[in-house]
């Protein structure tokens, strides 16, 4: 008897049937990334973002989570609270991420971070530095050092420096004042003297009129914090003003812009980071050269963190064999890691308990100077504290 | 001695705002166009600058390479945006001019990379000392010294000169300047390139006192311009020298005892409100 429908379209049917139908087995897991990849901080945002595409390219030539390969979208936010915003969105909703990493600064980083703990999606932060990321929820982690832990190490350096009078020169952003504020609270623990604060706007640069009052104020030592465009022209300037005392940065200066722009007058540059370009810790390393080759030029900081963020999301996934929600995040939580940065491990907020390395310019580059160890003073806050 | 060198350092920052504000107060005193894309050519010339430099070694060549570079995009800008829009609203004109901005400064991420681009080797660094104890750098003493130069030099042309009376007729009187001769279309394309000119010229001091051109770092001229312009009478160049120089000091100082309240940019427009509160029409407005 006839067929009620003639048997070629019902093949095609069949078959669009099925494709449609497929089991997830032949579907990417999707992670989510953001970052600026245009608008001021665009060079961070480059940075990051070959990080973390590093960071899934190794883990796709390794087979994948499980086989199945991992893609990563990424979109750009302006380092901005109103992109960033729709951004996250769009992650959750429409691409459907399993995870996310932020590779973005903590202004667009806080307003994602809320959605991606209110949709349950794991977010790992790689470099933005405020305190409140964290306390957002238990859906957050981040791999670098909050603001004041790094701002406490500062201090502790400049004690093993041997110097007690120091002026503070703060960005006015959420980096810039958690530094110092951290700063501050350790101060008194090594005596020191901080002779003045001064704040300048994250779009200045030139420091004349900031310079001729840091050389009245005759400090021992200068812990100014930054990003490589304020910090080059600072320190340039600086020396320029026959400024000689030691100068201190922290993650933003961890670029080889910096030394670009500040020249000669780079040398000597101490900073407060995670990423030692002497380290004999083979990962490390290995990310050094393989971000060389891929971006052309030296690992900053941002590159390594969000690097790190994206493979510890990747070993989750794997663990949880590409599963999200609280299966990924218990899995996330529970795991200690070695990456470029350092020896990580989660305590209950989700923060980060290591060392952190003091670079210093040397010859042009970045070299290890020392290593700030002092559990105590640089435990990230828990839970319960303050 | 901390009071003279803020005084000095606040000149130096007004130098520089005088020399971007200067080709805004042109464009508008004589086509009252709020031309925010001026500050596309400021960076225009700083990325000329630093790229003529760092291929020839001569910073000379490269403030004329990017002068003239500046000044031909700046008349290209007013052929192609500007003049079209002549005798609609004014509102017109500037939001065009807004957009045109925004996309300069992507061309400029595109084109040159996002972080920007330094000297080589960058010339005019060394430390002069004036005064027995105040230091300047060669490049800010240049800066300072230009400043003036080309100000006076254009105060002069405006009013003692064949060229300079047909721009400000052009102003006062388009259809009278034209019956007596004076092709309006040259009269603006000089203008633009004149004040565009000076853009750029900014743009390669800038980054040299600097050592770095970003795609970003005509973001804040574009608007403080605008607010210099406005202190110093719009379409007064004494004023805009004036005014320039004495919202850089004002600067100076707020930066360093008003820092913990307020950054370069808000001392700067707080300072501008209250001029307004008192002076609506200005500091130094025309007579």
């Amino acid at each position: 008897m006839k067929a009620l429908v003639a048997p070629s379209k019902m093949a095609l049917a069949l078959a669009f049937a099925a494709a449609v139908a497929a089991p997830s087995a032949f579907a990417d897991i999707k992670v989510g990334l953001n970052v600026p990849l245009t608008g001021f901080a665009a060079a961070d945002g480059n940075s990051a973002q070959i990080g973390a595409k590093l960071a899934v390219e190794k883990a796709n030539a390794e087979g994948g989570v499980n086989g199945e390969k991992i893609n990563l979208i990424i979109y750009d936010d302006q380092a901005s609270a109103k992109e960033a915003t729709p951004v996250a969105t769009k992650l959750i909703e429409r691409d459907q991420v399993v995870g996310a990493v932020s590779g973005s600064y903590s202004a667009a980083t806080r307003p994602a971070a809320q959605i991606f703990q209110a949709a349950e999606v794991p977010y790992v932060v790689a470099y933005s530095i405020d305190p409140s990321v964290t306390r957002t929820g238990d859906y957050m982690f981040r791999v670098s050092s909050m603001g004041e832990v790094q701002g406490r190490g500062g201090a502790k350096l400049v004690h093993e420096l041997g110097k007690k009078r120091v002026v503070l020169i703060t960005l006015k952003n959420d980096f810039g004042q958690t530094l110092a504020r951290g700063f501050k609270e350790a101060a008194p623990k090594f005596d020191l003297d901080i002779v003045n604060e001064y704040e300048y706007d994250i779009k200045d640069r030139q420091f004349g009129s900031l310079i001729a009052r840091v050389k009245a104020d005759n400090p021992e030592v200068i812990y100014a914090s930054g990003y490589y465009f304020n910090a080059g022209p600072l320190v340039s300037q600086m020396r320029a003003a026959g400024i000689t005392v030691p100068i201190i940065g922290q993650e933003g200066y961890d670029s080889e812009k910096f030394i670009e722009i500040a020249g000669p007058a780079a040398e000597g540059t101490l900073l407060v980071t995670s990423l030692d370009r002497d380290s004999d810790v083979p990962v490390t390393q290995e990310f050094l050269k393989t971000f060389r080759e891929t971006a052309g030029f030296g690992a900053d900081m941002v590159g390594a963190s969000t690097y790190t963020a994206m493979a510890i999301l990747i070993e989750g996934l794997r663990k949880t064999g590409g599963k999200g929600g609280a299966e990924l995040r218990d899995a996330i939580a529970e795991g200690t890691y070695t990456m470029p940065i350092g020896e990580l491990k989660f305590n209950d907020l989700h923060e980060v308990s290591k060392d952190l390395q003091v670079q210093v310019v040397k010859d042009g580059a970045f070299h290890r100077h020392s290593v700030l160890h002092d559990p105590e003073l640089l435990a990230p806050p828990t839970k319960d504290s303050k | 001695m901390l009071f003279i060198e803020l005084v000095a350092q606040g000149l130096v920052q007004g130098s520089i705002y005088a020399l971007i504000a200067l080709g805004l107060t042109l464009v508008y005193g004589l086509l009252r166009i709020l031309h925010i894309a001026h500050a596309a050519l400021f960076t225009l010339g700083g990325y000329i600058g630093v790229l003529t430099t760092n291929a020839t070694g001569s910073l000379t060549i490269a403030c004329i390479a990017a002068m003239i570079g500046a000044g031909i995009v700046g008349v290209i800008i007013y052929r192609l945006c500007y003049e079209p829009i002549l005798n609609q609203p004014p509102f017109v004109a500037l939001i065009a001019s807004i957009g045109l901005y925004i996309a300069f400064e992507e061309a400029f991420r595109i084109l040159f990379g996002a972080a920007g681009l330094t000297y080589n080797a960058a010339p005019l660094q060394q430390q002069v000392a004036i005064f027995g104890s105040l230091y300047f750098s060669q490049a800010e003493i240049m800066v300072m010294a230009s400043s003036v130069a080309i100000i006076a030099a254009l105060g002069y042309l405006q009013s003692h000169t064949r060229v300079g009376i047909a721009c400000q007729a052009t102003v006062s009187d388009p259809q009278m300047a034209e019956s007596f001769g004076i092709r309006l279309r040259t009269v603006r394309d000089l203008n633009f390139f004149v004040g565009s000119a000076l853009a750029g010229f900014a743009g390669v001091w800038v980054a040299l006192l600097n050592n770095l051109v970003e795609p970003t770092m005509g973001s804040v001229p574009s608007y403080k311009a605008l607010a210099i312009i406005v202190l110093g009478g719009m379409g007064s160049v004494p004023g805009t020298l004036m005014a320039s120089l004495v919202l850089g000091v004002t600067e100076s100082f707020g930066t360093v005892y008003l820092d913990r309240w307020l950054d370069r940019n808000a001392v700067a427009f707080a300072f501008l409100i209250l001029v307004l509160m008192f002076r609506p029409q200005g500091l130094f407005a025309r007579r």
